[in-house]
């Protein structure tokens, strides 16, 4: 419901994205098999923990439309093929290894895929699981009557064979790199479940999941809270906490009270808010951590409004916007400032970029150069045209409509005119953002998803209300960009593709479609005695290692 | 009332403060201090911004979250380091515009509506009165919701909204009110004189059910304050930096245990304009010897 | 009577086909919709929310749907939420009951309160008490509930510590105790914001039977004041009150859904707010039909309840 949930496998690591390429060796298969040998000691589970989501999880099925609120009920319940860690390597789950170029589970050219399985694991109902969950998972995935979340990538699946029960094999339409790190948020679900199951989308399933994973379904009293079971049969080393429940606080400011009065272990998604991080820090018996994510707020053009069209006046804009206030004053100096749109982190991250100057008489200047003269009104215009714009944002974001207000000030001292036009949600991110029907917005938005390739955000021919198929809803148009991405997603090799991404990200800052304000960082808090808390960029939510918890 | 009252209306001196109904609302004291507020917060809010040193739009980044009576801020700074006397103030101007605004439109239309379906009746008026009951049947968060969806919100826009949920309640007052007058004999005598439907509706009907039409036209600009504040709150009303009552309480939640009185100053106005405009439709109902469905 | 019940059925039922008609075309028609909220979802195309749009039957035209949704709806069918995958009568009746705990509690304490004050001023008419419960109980009635409910975290829960600011109970807990301390706050707040209805309504009932001649014959009779408040006041004040509770029904459902939002209550106001913000029309549909047949029952009742209670009241 807020714009930032973008997905965010974000930062593949240099490694990884080598392994997964088959350029060097991987490193990854040692770590296999540590699950098998946790496996054998018997498990021992004490205490409950409770984890606080300021939105309610309601879908179960993994692969039905939902939003990354329900991903903390699927990584407690399901396992994916093999996941994603905090440093972005790949850590095998329900498969043996993960498959790699070295290893024969990809073949050199990237197309046909071979994937063997545990034998040990069993389903939350003890049935067994096989290869045949793996074949309905990817099946279901892109049946044309399921409300599947994501067919990009699976759509290229063919040729999807069982081998045997613990194997199975793939042919992809065409080589595609991200295909392993959507693997790797695609958990496997149980074909029994869906036998004789006419209408999957409304399967009995989906209400009561089964999974292979650390938690079992126990209870779920809507609005309120689901709780989970330990799975005591679990393949992988723990779960160590008898009970784990997800409760729903709608309500940002309650919900630290609670945490604050112990009724709430773990701040869940949406966190603490910046404004309580100086009194949080202080809460005895609590840990509370700042953590960089991926996403990177700006503030975006629509590059077809006239005003916008000239790159002085984008230019005059940037120097005009007071980042350093807006981080240290209204997000209390959490969020690092960005001049890219690749997170810092990232292997192809450029950290030559111009840095930002605040200089509201550079910002005049750069205006009175291009011709823009101040009219009767104060308000700067030029062939008649107005430099007068809305600016958008969620409705009910209370820090960001602050910042909208500071920078409303700033922009009228230098004769602009910004009005402030905020939608509720469902508005906002509908048509209004997709075809491009904004004048300006403020946004927080993940660029990368698994790989450095962000064709669908500034691809020319990726804009919805040109009839494109992405999200470059601010219409940018750069043939040199252009010819960089293809470049870019057509090389197999990290080094050369990295060439291209630097290029773009310079090419882009100097464009300025959209005005980089900073790195998301959000605050993570949670008692004293919870083990085994470990953020992680790729993934899109605090408890993908729920597993690894324990207490005391 | 006609059965107490020795001397006929029509000998009454034509001084309109000689009124029997201005001289019972003047005696009825809660209405007084109901109008003794609205006239006290109408002045602040006229010449208040004139007399503060602050401009209510101007950010001060280091004078955030000022508590009341620091220097020059009585009611202390919002979380941009604005005046909050000088936003009360030019905030009261906009919802009590808002209030007022929406107050005459959803009377005018529901006047309109309650006086066509009451005198007319049958067809017309069913299904006039069914429209009413629909747009009632409606949790007005509902409707106040849907709509801003679909507009963007400005004042004049918000008015619009509230006066749409607001008319109803009008229309069916007046519809019952004619509705029992219709077949009275002046109405009679009106028609037998050839007057016109428009004639008797303006000229013999309305005029009757000016009391209940005046009584509800009054908690409507309460209710109209209410809802303003309501939807603001939730953000999707009057939009920052404009202030209105209701958009400086928005986000006032999160701040409720370090700065409370971000919460408390805003809706202290809001109470006792609402408050006042309740008293003020109590004394009237007396005055104007409106029965209210209730007592 | 039977003929005048058609008649009123009659007039609920294309009572509620308006209600839903503009319901559906407001909530359709608005711009966004269901699957907006999935634009910024990793790897999410402008194809597949087509097909997603196609799958759902949202591309169809909206008279269409309209009669769609109708047509399953008269066969007892109210569709499927989108956003929570149950049949929408299931995700209604799973947040009934915390509202309806919330509207009982909040009317018990109105009630109470306003039966008690409103008695006590018609007694001592005039009197100080009799001022100050009058101006009291039409200032709560003034004060908006959601801030009301923001002042009473405040005072009784940041400041005072005393109770808690929000949710219907502790989880673990769950004892009767652990329910009533989270219940004081929001039914409070509900509840004395509507003190001033019962009060002047006791207040007006209680002055009209002092007056009547039973109550003197009765006093007469050398009966004790208290006893003929039991016996007289309170019963034949009794069932116009459930009248009065009738019509104020649907006002009591529009406070408890503030309050719930306030207060986080997992209740029909939160389900409510959360539906529309994820434009799940099944849900919002159905609590739309819902409130509006609660509100119709009501009215109903309160008519048929004034014809028993005061026989000069003819129905038809």
């Amino acid at each position: 419901m807020t714009d930032r949930p973008l997905g965010s496998f974000a930062t593949l690591s240099r490694r990884q994205a080598l392994t997964l390429l088959g350029a060097t060796a991987a490193s990854v298969a040692l770590a296999a098999h540590a699950g098998s040998a946790a496996a054998a000691m018997p498990k021992t589970v004490k205490g409950q923990l409770t984890i606080a989501f300021s939105q309610e999880p309601t879908v179960f099925n993994p692969h039905l439309l939902h939003i990354e609120v329900d991903e903390g009920i699927h990584f407690s319940i399901f396992n994916p093929l093999f996941g994603i860690d905090e440093n972005g390597k790949f850590t095998p789950a329900l498969a043996l290894d993960v498959p790699t170029v070295e290893n024969g589970g990809i073949s050199a050219d990237g197309l046909h895929w071979h994937v063997k399985l545990r034998d040990d694991v069993q389903w939350h109902d003890g049935k067994p699981f096989t290869a045949e969950d793996v074949k309905f998972t990817l099946e279901l995935l892109v049946d044309p009557a399921f409300r599947s979340w994501r067919r990009a990538g699976h759509d290229l699946v063919r040729d999807l064979t069982v081998v045997s029960p613990t194997e199975i094999t793939w042919r992809l339409e065409k080589p595609y790199a991200p295909y392993a790190s959507i693997l790797a948020s695609t958990f496997i679900v149980p074909k029994h479940a869906f036998d004789g199951v006419a209408d999957k989308n409304n399967a009995s399933f989906n209400n009561a999941p089964i999974g292979t994973g650390p938690y079992k379904w126990a209870e779920r009293v809507a609005g309120d809270h689901i709780l989970l079971t330990a799975n005591t049969d679990y393949f992988g080393a723990g779960p160590h906490l008898e009970q784990v429940i997800y409760k729903y606080v709608p309500d940002l400011t309650v919900l630290y009270t609670q945490f604050k009065t112990g009724d709430v272990d773990v701040t869940g998604l949406q966190w603490i808010t910046p404004d309580h991080y100086d009194e949080a820090k202080t809460l005895p018996g609590k840990i509370v951590q700042v953590v960089p994510g991926a996403t990177i707020e700006s503030l975006t053009f629509n590059m077809e409004r006239p005003q916008f069209k000239e790159l002085a006046v984008r230019q005059a804009l940037y120097a005009a916007l007071d980042k350093a206030t807006i981080i240290e004053a209204l997000y209390y100096g959490l969020p690092k400032p960005a001049e890219s749109y690749m997170p810092q982190e990232s292997f192809y991250y450029n950290p030559d970029l111009p840095k930002h100057v605040f200089d509201l008489d550079k910002a005049k200047a750069l205006l009175d150069g291009a011709g823009w003269k101040p009219g009767a009104d104060g308000i700067r215009a030029k062939n008649g045209i107005k430099l007068s714009f809305t600016n958008s944002t969620t409705a009910g974001n209370h820090i960001r409509e602050q910042v909208q207000q500071y920078i409303q000030q700033n922009l009228k001292s230098i004769g602009i005119e910004m009005t402030i036009s905020n939608l509720p949600p469902a508005v906002m991110w509908g048509d209004y953002w997709m075809l491009s029907k904004f004048d300006s917005v403020i946004v927080g938005l993940d660029f990368v998803t698994g790989d450095p390739d962000t064709s669908d955000f500034f691809l020319s021919g990726a804009s919805p209300a040109k009839g494109g198929g992405g999200q470059n809803t601010w219409q940018y148009v750069n043939p040199e960009v252009d010819k960089l991405l293809m470049q870019g997603a057509s090389s197999f090799k990290p080094e050369e593709r990295k060439v291209a991404y630097l290029k773009i990200q310079e090419l882009i800052r100097a464009d300025l479609p959209f005005l980089p304000m900073f790195q998301f960082a959000t605050v993570r808090g949670r008692a004293q005695d919870v083990k085994g808390f470990t953020p992680n960029v790729n993934t899109r939510i605090d408890s993908w290692n729920i597993g690894d918890w324990s207490r005391g | 009332m006609s059965a107490v009252s020795l001397t006929p209306e029509s000998s009454a001196p034509d001084r309109w403060w000689r009124h029997r109904a201005v001289q019972r609302f003047l005696r009825h004291r809660l209405a007084l201090i109901g109008l003794a507020m609205i006239l006290v917060l109408g002045a602040a809010c006229i010449f208040g911004p004139m007399l503060l040193p602050f401009d209510d739009l101007f950010i001060d980044l280091r004078a955030r979250f000022a508590p009341p009576l620091t220097g020059a801020h009585w009611f202390g700074t919002d979380p941009l380091g604005r005046d909050l006397a000088a936003r009360l103030f030019m905030a009261g101007r906009i919802s009590l515009l808002v209030g007022f605004m929406a107050m005459l439109t959803s009377t005018v239309i529901g006047s309109v509506v309650g006086v066509i379906a009451g005198y007319r009746g049958g067809l017309v008026g069913m299904v006039l009165m069914r429209f009413v009951d629909a747009i009632l049947s409606f949790p007005s968060l509902f409707l106040l919701l849907a709509l801003a969806a679909f507009i963007k919100p400005s004042p004049a826009m918000i008015t619009i909204i509230i006066a749409v949920t607001s008319w109803t309640e009008i229309a069916r007052i007046v519809e019952a009110e004619v509705r029992s007058l219709r077949d009275r004999d002046f109405v009679l005598a009106a028609r037998m004189l050839g007057l016109s439907r428009r004639s008797i509706m303006v000229h013999e009907l309305l005029p009757n059910v000016a009391g209940p039409i005046i009584v509800a036209a009054t908690l409507t600009v309460a209710r109209a304050i209410l809802l303003e504040a309501y939807v603001s709150f939730l953000g999707y009303g009057i939009q920052p930096p404009v202030p209105s009552w209701g958009n400086m309480l928005n986000g006032a939640q999160q701040y409720l245990a370090n700065a409370p009185w971000l919460a408390i100053v805003p809706g202290v106005a809001i109470t006792m304009a609402v408050t006042a405009f309740n008293f003020i439709g109590d004394g009237l109902r007396d005055a104007l010897d409106v029965r209210s469905e209730l007592d | 009577m039977v003929h005048y019940l058609g008649g009123r059925l009659w007039q609920s039922i294309v009572l509620l086909l308006l209600v839903s008609v503009i319901g559906f075309a407001l909530l359709h028609l608005a711009p966004g919709g269901p699957l907006s909220q999935f634009t910024l979802t990793p790897g999410m195309t402008q194809a597949q929310m087509t097909h997603l749009a196609a799958q759902m039957g949202l591309d169809r035209p909206l008279p269409i749907q309209y009669l769609d949704w109708l047509w399953h709806l008269l066969q007892g069918d109210w569709g499927r939420s989108y956003r929570d995958n149950r049949p929408v009568a299931q995700v209604i009746f799973g947040h009934l009951g915390a509202t309806l705990l919330l509207m009982v509690s909040g009317m018990a304490i109105s009630l109470s309160i306003g039966v008690y004050v409103g008695i006590k001023s018609a007694i001592n008419r005039g009197s100080f008490f009799d001022y100050m419960t009058t101006v009291g109980s039409m200032i709560a009635l003034s004060i908006p509930t959601f801030w009301f409910g923001l002042i009473a975290i405040y005072l009784f829960s940041v400041k005072l510590g005393w109770l808690p600011a929000g949710n219907m109970y502790t989880i673990g807990n769950g004892s009767l105790l652990d329910y009533a301390r989270h219940l004081i706050l929001p039914a409070s707040v509900l509840g004395l914001v509507d003190v001033a209805t019962w009060s002047r309504y006791m207040r007006t009932a209680t002055l009209e039977v002092i007056h009547q001649d039973f109550v003197r014959t009765a006093r007469a009779k050398g009966l004790s004041h208290g006893r003929i408040l039991r016996r007289h006041v309170i019963g034949n004040a009794l069932l116009p009150m459930v009248t009065l509770a009738g019509m104020q029904l649907p006002a009591m459902l529009g406070g408890a859904l503030v309050a719930e939002t306030v207060f986080t209550w997992p209740g029909m106001g939160r389900l409510f707010r959360d539906s529309l913000g994820y434009s799940d029309y099944p849900v919002v549909m159905g609590l739309l039909m819902f409130s509006a047949i609660l509100v119709l029952v009501g009215s109903l009742v309160t008519d048929l309840l004034a014809a028993v209670i005061d026989p000069r009241i003819r129905l038809g």
